[in-house]
């Protein structure tokens, strides 16, 4: 890793190992309570690379211990019931090969949760046009807490989960939650080709899309028709030359990567942000990066 | 008639049953507490006055002492958006640095917490904030991914949790943007408090705030943060589609006070809307002013900066007869 876009990781990476808490996970910022996301996404930055193992080991730990009885995961120590973030939990048992009981009980977790706007209620009220926004409740998706709508990111991150671990795990229903959740993605785009983070129309009014939740939609599409992602795959590398945001950049590069693509390496810009998950995400983008931990190929 | 035919049907009736009851008068608001609030009405015509001149004019009128409190500024930090006037402004941020820290305060932090975007200090360096507040990067928190504490009962949950920054603050300022809100008619500085929730938990947005209620929601957050104080940004705000795709308008004023129910209440007079009709607010009578009787307006009057802001279809019937 000799290249200049090679030092620049390892000054990412070296941030990831030199911020790593006493009790093994990552906060969002160094010193902070560890939090399950910015670990998943320093552990999959740091997967492999040597003398990480220890390292990715204790987060591991820390991450496990935190799995409720219901299979769910709490998103710190601090937090009682799970969230979303169960997903992750799957995804990183998948990278670390692992398909245990604890493992199982977190994909039954995902398959059993749906957003709630899917209920009989819901869909009655849309059917009578009762509904503010435009949407279409009849997919089930998934939310960031039980109980509540799906929106984008929460059903991304469950469908990279159900689809990698879909050879270990092979059920019907697992293909049908994989293949609705699709097609919730696929129905909620915005009409500038991109994704909001939930409705494209609220009141009548189109919403804009996201460069961040963009990329996030794409890489929960994986493995999806060519034709079906030319337009957002364009859309996805205009928003990598022209958002403002570094996170959405991170994602995008990382989005373009696994369908492909060669971007330019995001956020040599960010080399001084202390942000840990912006961090991993960056080191994860980069060419020489783990980004292919993401990548899920065809569908379940 | 078997559950599964009952069920779609009673979901049909209970949610027409809730249209219908939208649609009815609403009910008189009660009175409220005891005694009377007072609101300032500070007049400024742009960005580049003096504005910690004015904001000092403001407080004074309202009579805040913050003489060794630990202040929390809380902006209204949205959308990447800066050739708008989503957010309320960066001047307004650094004349309230500076106007706390000339008031006494021990300290003077800034936290928000963005509903949808989760670049937090990106969207401050879009919004002009690192530019314009000195040393902002030392005094920000982004409350979506700060450290978490539990508090009990807030809206029957048992847990519930927010950033430590945010429960160790002896006075959360509400620094509010003066804009309507397709969802819940207007957002002013009692809807500000939505920033105070983390994401990390509850998501982006924070979907379970919807489902509390988005009215229940504000109450329950004003109900649980009563050490607070509201300065709203009415020099340019938002009419039409907000919170984010409405227009600007110029309105030239600063709207203060510890009450933020009688603040809100003037704001919405102000912008041409009737308080009583707006939910968060009706709903809010236990903890604040709404009437007009019982807020002592102070500074300009309601009528020499009242102009009407343009509403979309669906709330037209919140508008001040």
């Amino acid at each position: 890793m000799s290249s200049v876009g090679g030092v620049y990781l390892e000054s990412r990476l070296k941030l990831l190992r030199q911020t790593q808490n006493v009790d093994g996970g990552w906060g969002y910022f160094p010193g902070k309570q560890s939090w399950f996301e910015p670990t998943t996404y320093a552990m999959l930055a740091l997967h492999g690379r040597p003398g990480s193992e220890d390292s990715l080991e204790r987060a591991w730990k820390l991450l496990r211990s935190w799995q409720t009885p219901d299979g769910s995961s709490r998103p710190n120590s601090q937090v009682q019931g799970g969230t979303w973030v169960t997903a992750q939990a799957v995804t990183l048992a998948c990278v670390r090969g692992i398909y245990d009981d604890k493992v199982r009980s977190s994909v039954d977790w995902l398959l059993r949760v749906v957003g709630a706007e899917s209920s009989v209620a819901m869909r009655a009220a849309a059917f009578f046009h009762l509904l503010k926004t435009k949407a279409d409740v009849s997919h089930q998706g998934w939310p960031w807490r039980d109980g509540n709508a799906s929106w984008i990111e929460p059903t991304v991150q469950a469908l990279l989960a159900l689809k990698k671990i879909s050879k270990s795990y092979p059920s019907s229903e697992l293909e049908r939650r994989v293949a609705d959740g699709e097609a919730l993605i696929l129905s909620r785009r915005c009409s500038d080709g991109g994704w909001n983070c939930g409705n494209p129309n609220v009141l009548n009014y189109d919403l804009p899309s996201y460069p961040e939740t963009t990329a996030l939609a794409l890489l929960g599409l994986q493995g999806r028709s060519r034709a079906e992602l030319d337009q957002p795959l364009a859309l996805a590398a205009r928003y990598r030359a022209e958002t403002r945001s570094s996170l959405a950049r991170a994602w995008l590069v990382i989005a373009l990567r696994c369908h492909g693509g060669d971007p330019q390496p995001a956020g040599q810009d960010s080399s001084g942000s202390i942000d840990i998950m912006l961090t991993a995400l960056e080191a994860l983008g980069h060419p020489e990066g783990n980004y292919r931990l993401l990548e899920t190929g065809g569908a379940a | 008639m078997t559950r599964r035919q009952f069920i779609p049907l009673a979901g049909v009736a209970a949610t027409a049953g809730y249209a219908s009851l939208k649609l009815q008068k609403p009910p008189k608001v009660p009175d409220g507490p005891p005694g009377s609030s007072a609101v300032a009405i500070v007049r400024a015509r742009s960005y580049s006055e003096d504005l910690v001149s004015h904001m000092l004019d403001g407080v004074r009128q309202c009579g805040l002492d913050v003489r060794g409190k630990k202040v929390l500024l809380k902006p209204n930090l949205v959308e990447f958006d800066s050739a708008t006037v989503v957010n309320t402004d960066a001047s307004i941020i650094a004349a309230a640095v500076e106007l706390f820290h000339r008031l006494g305060a021990s300290e003077v932090k800034i936290g928000e917490g963005p509903g949808h975007r989760r670049d937090t200090l990106d969207l401050a360096d879009d919004a002009g904030y690192r530019s314009t507040v000195p040393k902002f990067e030392s005094i920000f928190t982004d409350l979506n991914r700060d450290d978490v504490a539990a508090i009990h009962g807030f809206a029957g949950e048992p847990d519930f949790y927010f950033a430590k920054t945010v429960l160790a603050a002896d006075l959360i300022v509400s620094l509010a943007k003066m804009k309507t809100h397709h969802w819940a008619g207007a957002t002013l500085s009692m809807k500000n408090f939505f920033g105070l929730v983390p994401g990390s938990i509850y998501g982006w947005p924070k979907n379970k705030l919807h489902y509390i209620g988005i009215p229940e929601s504000v109450v329950e957050l004003n109900r649980t943060f009563r050490n607070t104080f509201a300065i709203v940004d009415g020099v340019i705000g938002m009419e039409g589609n907000g919170p984010i795709q409405g227009t600007p308008k110029h309105c030239g004023v600063m709207v203060m006070g510890s009450d933020l129910v009688a603040v809100d209440a003037t704001c919405c007079r102000i912008m041409g809307i009737d308080p009583e009709k707006v939910d968060y607010l009706r709903m809010a009578a236990d903890l604040g002013h709404v009437h007009p009787g019982r807020i002592e307006q102070r500074g300009e009057t309601i009528a020499s900066v009242h102009s009407n802001f343009a509403l979309i279809d669906e709330f037209q019937q919140l508008r001040l007869l």
